[in-house]
C-alpha cells in the first residue's frame, strides 16, 4: 500500500456499502466478496478520488487507536481485495 | 457464502430477477409463468425505466431478465441499454427464437450475459417441449451470438426427458461455445400441470446430483443447492437467497420472493408506484420470509449445505412453508418425492 496511491474499482465489479462494510460484486462468476471492513472504507473510496494518506488522516482523526494500527488494518484490506484483482491501486505522483 | 453476513439484512438485493413481458411466441409445457398474450396491465416504457431507476439507485447490481420472451417488447433494447448506461448488469433469459444477427449486435456488450433455452439435444428430444421449429431456431441464435463472442449460456431445465440428454446437452454447448446451466423444474405457472408428468424421479435425482459432482463446469444458477455434494461447496449459494439477495418483479410490477412465488400471498407491493427500497426493507411478507426455519431439517447432516432447500416446492407440492423441500437429497433417498400439486 502506497501512501500516495488512488484505488479504482477492477473491470466488471461493483460495491456498496452495508452494516458489516462493503459488499463487492465481481461479474465474473459472478462472486460475491463480504468485506468486513469497520467502517474504514466506505464505496466512495473505489472511485479514485482521495489518497490513502488522506483516507489515513481521516481515520486517524476518528478512531482512539495508534496511527500504526489503522495503517496496518488499512494496508490489509486494500491488500487482500488488490490480490483478488477487485481493486487496482495507481500511484498519482 | 458470507451467511452471516447476509443474515445481517442487506441494504437492497444482489439481483432482482424481473420478468419484463407475459408475451411469448412458444408455449412451453413446463413455463413457470404460463406465459402466452401480453396483458394489457404490463409496465409501460416509462414505468419500467423508473423501476431502473429505483433499483439502480440503491445499487443493486444485476437484473436477471426472463419473462415471458423479454424480445417480444418493441422497447426491450432500450431499457436495456437505459439500465447498462448505469451500469446495472443485465442477463437475458430467452428462447432464443427472436435472436438474428441485428439483435446480436446490440447485445455485444460488456454488461450484457445471454441464457438461451433449450431441453434436448435434438429436435427431437427439444421441441415437444419447446415447441415445433425452435430448436433449429435456437441453434441459429447461438451461432450469431457465437460470431460476436458474447457470453452465452445454455439453460436446461432438468424434466424427466431431459435428464438423460445431459451429456449431449454439454457437448452441443461446448460446441458453440457456451456453458450448459441446468436449473430446477418447479410446480409454478404450466409447470403445475405438467408437474407430475415431467419432474424426475427420485432416483433421477439421485443421479443427477452425482452428474453435478463429475461436471463441476456445468452451473445451476443455485438450483440445486437441495442436493448439491461436497464438491460443489464452493460454487454457489448453500440456502434459498429469497428477501435476503434476490428477489422478483412481474410484468405488471408486483413484487415478489421469487419467480416461482408469483402467487398473492406472496405480492409484497408493486414498483414504480410504491418504493422498492421500501418493499424490500419493510415488507412483511419479506420479513416473514427471512425468519423462515425449516425446524424439521435442523437436525439433519445436509443442513449446512442447504438450509431446507427451495421453499417455493415446498409450498407448491404441500402448500405450506416452512417444511423440507421433497426434492432435497435427503428426501430422495428416504422417501418418494410427491407426484401431485396442490392447486
Amino acid at each position: 500500500m502506497h501512501l500516495d496511491s488512488v484505488y479504482r474499482l477492477a473491470e466488471g465489479v461493483q460495491v456498496r456499502n452495508e452494516v458489516f462494510g462493503l459488499l463487492f460484486y465481481d461479474v465474473r462468476g459472478p462472486r460475491l466478496y463480504f468485506v468486513p471492513s469497520k467502517n474504514m472504507i466506505t464505496d466512495e473510496f473505489f472511485e479514485g478520488k482521495q489518497q490513502v494518506a488522506d483516507l489515513l488522516d481521516r481515520l486517524c482523526a476518528e478512531m482512539p487507536r495508534p496511527r500504526e494500527w489503522v495503517h496496518n488494518q488499512l494496508g490489509q484490506i486494500l491488500e487482500k481485495l488488490a490480490r483478488k484483482g477487485l481493486i487496482c491501486g495507481q500511484s498519482i505522483c | 457464502m458470507g451467511n452471516q453476513y447476509v443474515e445481517m439484512g442487506l441494504s437492497a438485493p444482489v439481483n432482482v430477477t424481473w420478468e419484463v413481458t407475459y408475451a411469448c411466441n412458444l408455449s412451453c409445457i413446463h413455463c413457470l409463468s404460463d406465459s402466452g398474450k401480453k396483458r394489457a396491465t404490463e409496465l409501460s416504457t416509462d414505468e419500467c425505466r423508473r423501476v431502473i431507476d429505483d433499483l439502480s439507485a440503491m445499487k443493486v447490481f444485476q437484473f436477471n431478465i426472463g419473462g415471458g420472451e423479454p424480445f417480444m417488447r418493441p422497447d426491450f433494447l432500450d431499457l436495456m441499454d437505459y439500465a447498462h448506461d448505469k451500469g446495472m448488469v443485465t442477463c437475458i433469459s430467452t428462447n432464443g427464437t427472436l435472436i438474428d444477427r441485428d439483435i446480436a449486435r446490440r447485445l455485444d456488450h460488456r454488461l450484457v450475459y445471454i441464457q438461451v433455452s433449450l431441453d434436448g439435444a435434438t429436435p427431437e428430444s427439444n421441441d415437444p417441449i419447446r415447441g415445433k421449429g425452435s430448436f433449429q431456431k435456437v441453434l441459429h441464435a447461438l451461432e450469431c451470438l457465437r460470431e460476436r463472442n458474447i457470453e452465452v449460456s445454455i439453460n436446461t431445465v432438468l424434466t424427466r426427458l431431459s435428464f438423460p440428454e445431459l451429456d449431449r446437452m454439454t457437448s452441443l454447448a461446448a460446441d458453440y461455445g457456451a456453458k450448459l446451466r441446468v436449473s430446477r423444474f418447479r410446480p409454478s405457472g404450466r409447470g403445475k400441470r405438467s408437474w407430475s408428468q415431467l419432474n424426475v424421479s427420485a432416483d433421477q435425482m439421485l443421479a443427477f446430483s452425482d452428474w453435478l459432482s463429475q461436471h463441476l463446469g456445468v452451473s445451476t444458477g443455485d438450483s440445486f443447492f437441495s442436493v448439491s455434494t461436497e464438491e460443489r461447496r464452493s460454487l454457489g449459494l448453500n440456502m434459498c437467497g429469497a428477501c435476503k439477495l434476490t428477489c422478483c418483479i412481474s410484468p405488471e410490477g408486483g413484487v415478489y420472493p421469487c419467480a416461482f412465488l408469483q402467487e398473492a400471498d406472496f405480492r409484497a407491493g408493486a414498483v414504480p408506484g410504491e418504493s422498492f427500497g421500501d418493499i424490500w426493507r419493510h415488507s412483511p411478507v419479506f420479513q416473514s420470509f427471512r425468519e423462515l426455519e425449516i425446524k424439521s431439517c435442523e437436525s439433519c447432516h445436509r443442513f449446512d449445505l442447504c438450509h431446507g432447500g427451495c421453499p417455493a416446492i415446498a409450498y407448491h407440492t404441500q402448500r405450506k412453508l416452512g417444511v423440507a423441500d421433497p426434492g432435497c437429497l435427503e428426501n430422495c433417498v428416504r422417501v418418494k418425492m410427491p407426484a401431485t400439486v396442490n392447486a
